[in-house]
């Protein structure tokens, strides 16, 4: 943890005096008691990513031992995998296979760094976009009325003493439901954005703005924005115009993969990040959707590429985060007649990072015969989406009220995903 | 908390280091007479243009209340001129749906009828979402243009220029307030579904000829309008007794993706349209009310370029109504007998029996607590004092739920005029950046340009996803980052930079303006000179006599006073 932010308020109150961090040497000593006594370990960090409009999941993850797959899906099915075909499924275990466009994500299965969970998702039947996405980031299925997201439920769960501005930072331009409540978060399109923007004036007009907010010490506005000015002067020190992604990373040039690669830039500049969270859409797949190519494979593949490189980028850092992948609901088992697939219901999500026990499929398989079919038509549900947000929670962010986070839900079935 | 006792911890360090008194303005007993002006015009109001707080002087504070009381009898032609040609807000629901067409849609139904043109047939790129197909993209528009039609994004648009326009210019500023207040109150969110075509008919029709007239008829204007039919579900409410055949035809296809009852909007409409969370209701209740409004409904709620070819044949054989309008369906009602709140509501009742819900709901006492909670903490505190509380409530339900009754008994309280409630409340993002172009004179076109900065600063018009609208208090405002895009919007405002706004600072002070001079009348503008004596010398230390005057009422907007009112 950076020495800064133990200083998040005092490091104002002492420019606004002229005096400089480094002068006083009692000051300094109360930072080191402070240090001492700061509960130990490293941040565990987890990066949360929205699949918004419902990705096909049987196409993500193909069951190809299912024959009913390739009788349901005459145009739009993935071939079985065939070693030397590179457009047909990657085997994982003799009955999944990834999507071929995927092909970024098979380093980190062979490497057990990659776990799926199948069959999963929310129990409640919507298959309304909105109601679905409303729900898997209330984390309340069924209940409208909840007000804040879940992962703003786990950071008021759990106080943390060192907390930053950038606890919990949304790279979206609207703050999602999943972070909304009475924690602090931050949604930013860009981190070059969270400065004061004037021009060739901008510097001029932040020393003035930070004269003016040093005043008042009582206020709460002016309190918040001296919390504030901390958090860009910090941002600033890491430089966010300059970033070089690490061990040969290389980010696809699209908002998702610029997305990922801010979020990568935040860790590595030390600014106190513990949950992040971004989305990706396109996935509303009613019609020519493709197989082994077109509109699905391009998204994936944009999709799968832009994760690998975060985690080639962090490095040894995986150590300490986990991305989680979700998405509101699966699509219709049987393609439609514009061979696409119509809203479904149980959906496959993605949980990476070197703390993962990954190289497996999680979850109960309910098959795809027409009569183990949901409502005759969906792939039915085996794990609520709550097991998965609930155990990341508990076992890597490490939080203890997980009542609090989903209110009257038990968790039912740890998979044991975290090492 | 936290972050206050660190300050706390600082501050004693401070006072030993310096003896720098930190001087905040001195609250007085009593409001000064124009004290009293600059907080209606900017409680009742989106705050002071140049001249305003001379005009009320000169008409009497009394008088002037009392006729923002009366907002038909106020002449708004200014008002009325600037949204002339915002087309949205004139046009029905089904003109809307007809001229704003969703693209994927009306392909669909172009493809359905054999009429899609071959153009666009042949760019059509199975390998290719169609969003990153730019020739796709350009025959759509092309097609667009052609046939008259525009995209959707344009109404809401619109309906964001015709709210910042009205806050802007409207003499009937108490007005715009009460509109802006009951949006929030009876939220409705644009993201969800059809709710964007649905809203201008909002705005117009629901909330705009009650936001000053009976609480009842307003409930029962959103109870029975299509966008809170939409957004709450009730238009896919359906008795499960409902013959199954028949109820759907008579619904359409499009109102049918799940049977049975849907208890969102009775819940909604106790938790936070009437009782309030802890106003006396059980899930028994619940249930009833649903029952009572199974049957409420939309025709075609996604219009008529929504059908697919069967339901189109099908449409064909139902009577004659406009698209996106009210409808009961007596065949999806629920006719059997409910108990709500302890009333019996007779078996038979059809459309009375969610009337009589209404009716039993807006002269109930916890609603009348609960409206005049909202009200006081809106206007007077965050902290809203129960005497006050209690007194409104009280007008509230002598009146029968006048609004206007119920307001009057705020604004000629005490506690209204108390020095705590003075420049305490913090501004929401609308109202911080209607309030600054007002106190500029600035001009303004309502456009996007405008409405991309409330939606940065957290306030999106239409843009709170769940159903208990904005937060009215400090806490849920004054973040790091929203209070960054504050300061960043005052500098943008004051330099000129927001497209479809402009300001003209030389009206503040001159060019060659001695800098004292140009912060004093600077201040003197926009906060009626009530800063502390450390905001203004640390104006004087920053600027240099050369820096333009933007750069002083860029400071001043982003100063933590102006953020309150």
């Amino acid at each position: 943890m950076n020495r800064r932010f133990f200083l998040k308020s005092g490091s104002v109150a002492l420019a606004s005096i002229g005096m400089t961090l480094s002068a006083p040497s009692f000051l300094e000593r109360v930072v080191m008691a402070r240090e001492a006594s700061a509960v130990g370990g490293r941040r565990k960090i987890l990066i949360a990513i929205f699949q918004r409009g419902a990705v096909d999941g049987l196409n993500m993850v193909v069951p190809f031992g299912e024959s009913n797959y390739y009788n349901l899906r005459p145009s739009i099915a993935i071939p079985k995998p065939d070693p030397g075909n590179a457009e047909t499924a990657i085997n994982l275990d003799g009955f999944f296979g990834l999507h071929p466009a995927m092909r970024s994500f098979k380093p980190l299965w062979d490497s057990q760094q990659l776990a799926i969970i199948h069959a999963c998702g929310s129990p409640d039947n919507s298959r309304s976009h909105f109601d679905a996405q409303d729900y898997m980031e209330s984390g309340t299925p069924g209940v409208k009325s909840t007000s804040d997201g879940w992962l703003n439920r786990y950071l008021q769960s759990k106080s943390d003493p060192q907390e930053s501005s950038f606890r919990a930072v949304a790279i979206t331009r609207e703050m999602p439901r999943a972070l909304m409540g009475r924690a602090p978060s931050i949604a930013m399109a860009n981190l070059n954005d969270f400065t004061i923007r004037a021009g060739k004036a901008s510097a001029n007009m932040q020393n003035g703005f930070e004269a003016l907010y040093a005043q008042h010490n009582k206020d709460l506005v002016a309190g918040t924005g001296r919390e504030a000015f901390e958090a860009v002067n910090s941002l600033k020190k890491s430089n966010p115009a300059q970033y070089k992604p690490e061990n040969g990373a290389v980010y696809p040039t699209t908002p998702f993969g610029n997305s990922l690669r801010q979020i990568a830039q935040l860790i590595k500049s030390e600014v106190g990040l513990e949950v992040a969270f971004t989305d990706i859409g396109g996935w509303d797949t009613h019609a020519n959707e493709g197989n082994n190519r077109g509109q699905l494979a391009n998204l994936l593949q944009q999709f799968s590429a832009s994760i690998a490189a975060l985690y080639q980028d962090l490095g040894q850092r995986m150590d300490d985060v986990v991305i989680l992948t979700m998405s509101e609901f699966g699509r219709t088992v049987r393609e439609n007649g514009n061979r696409g697939t119509d809203h479904g219901h149980a959906n496959a999500m993605f949980v990476l990072g070197n703390s993962v026990r990954g190289g497996k499929v999680y979850g109960n398989w309910p098959g795809l015969k027409n009569d183990q079919l949901f409502e005759g038509r969906d792939l039915a549900l085996t794990t609520d989406f709550r097991d998965v947000f609930g155990e990341i929670a508990t076992s890597h962010l490490g939080a203890t009220d997980l009542k609090s986070v989903f209110p009257g839900y038990h968790l039912t079935r740890p998979n044991r995903l975290i090492r | 908390m936290r972050f206050l006792k660190q300050i706390a911890t600082f501050t004693l360090i401070l006072s030993i280091v310096t003896s720098q008194a930190v001087v905040s303005f001195s609250k007085t007993p009593r409001l000064t007479d124009e004290q009293r002006i600059i907080h209606v015009l900017n409680r009742l109001g989106f705050g002071a243009r140049p001249g305003d707080v001379e005009r009320v002087k000169a008409m009497g504070l009394e008088k002037y209340i009392n006729q923002q009381l009366a907002p038909e009898k106020i002449d708004d032609a200014i008002a009325e001129t600037k949204i002339h040609d915002l087309s949205v807000l004139k046009m029905s629901t089904a003109e809307l749906y007809e001229k704003y067409p969703q693209p994927n849609q009306l392909i669909r139904q172009l493809q359905n009828r054999g009429m899609l043109p071959k153009d666009l047939a042949d760019t059509q790129d199975p390998q290719k979402n169609p969003r990153d197909n730019p020739e796709y993209r350009k025959l759509i528009q092309e097609y667009y243009k052609e046939n008259g039609l525009e995209l959707p994004q344009r109404i809401m648009a619109e309906l964001h220029a015709s709210r910042i326009l009205r806050a802007v210019y409207s003499e009937r500023q108490l007005n715009e307030v009460m509109v802006d207040f009951w949006t929030n109150h009876f939220n409705v969110f644009a993201g969800k579904g059809a709710d964007r075509w649905l809203l201008p008919g909002y705005d117009r029709d629901t909330i705009r000829p009650n936001a000053m007239g009976k609480f009842s008829a307003l409930l029962q204007a959103t109870a029975q309008s299509p966008a809170m039919l939409f957004y709450l579900d009730n238009f896919q409410s359906v008795s499960p007794d409902a013959s199954r055949g028949r109820a759907q035809v008579m619904m359409n296809e499009q109102a049918r993706p799940r049977r049975g009852i849907n208890e969102n909007y009775a819940r909604e409409l106790m938790e936070l349209h009437t009782l309030g969370v802890d106003g006396g209701y059980t899930q028994k209740d619940v249930q009833e009310v649903a029952r009572c409004f199974t049957g409420w409904t939309i025709f075609q709620p996604r219009g008529g370029v929504a059908l697919n070819a069967r339901n189109e044949e099908r449409m064909r054989r139902l009577p004659d109504r406009p698209a996106g309008t009210f409808f009961f369906n007596i065949r999806a009602h629920d006719d059997g007998e409910k108990v709500v709140l302890g009333h019996k509501i007779p078996a038979g009742g059809g459309f009375n029996d969610g009337l009589k819900v209404l009716d039993l709901l807006a002269h109930h006492p916890s609603t009348a607590k609960f409206i005049a909670t909202k009200l006081v903490r809106h206007f007077v505190s965050d902290n809203p004092p129960p005497a006050l509380i209690n007194r409104v409530a009280a007008a509230f339900t002598k009146s029968d739920g006048d609004i206007r009754e119920t307001l009057k008994a705020i604004f000629f309280s005490n506690e209204f005029y108390s020095p705590e409630s003075y420049r305490a409340k913090v501004k929401r993002p609308f109202e911080l950046a209607v309030s600054a172009i007002r106190v500029l004179g600035a001009d303004t076109n309502g456009g996007p340009g405008t409405h991309q900065w409330i939606a940065r600063m957290g306030e999106p018009l239409y843009g709170y996803q769940t159903p208990n609208g904005y937060s009215d208090t400090a806490e849920s405002w004054v973040n790091t980052g929203g209070l960054l895009e504050r300061m960043n919007f005052g500098v943008a405002l004051a330099g000129n930079r927001i497209p479809g706004t402009q300001v003209d600072l030389t009206k503040l002070a001159g060019a060659n303006t001695e800098k004292r001079k140009m912060i004093d009348d600077s201040l003197k503008s926009i906060l009626a000179g009530e800063v502390s004596t450390a905001t203004r010398e640390t104006l004087l230390k920053q600027v240099d006599q050369a820096d333009p005057i933007a750069k002083v009422v860029g400071l001043i907007l982003g100063t933590p006073e102006f953020q309150r009112q």
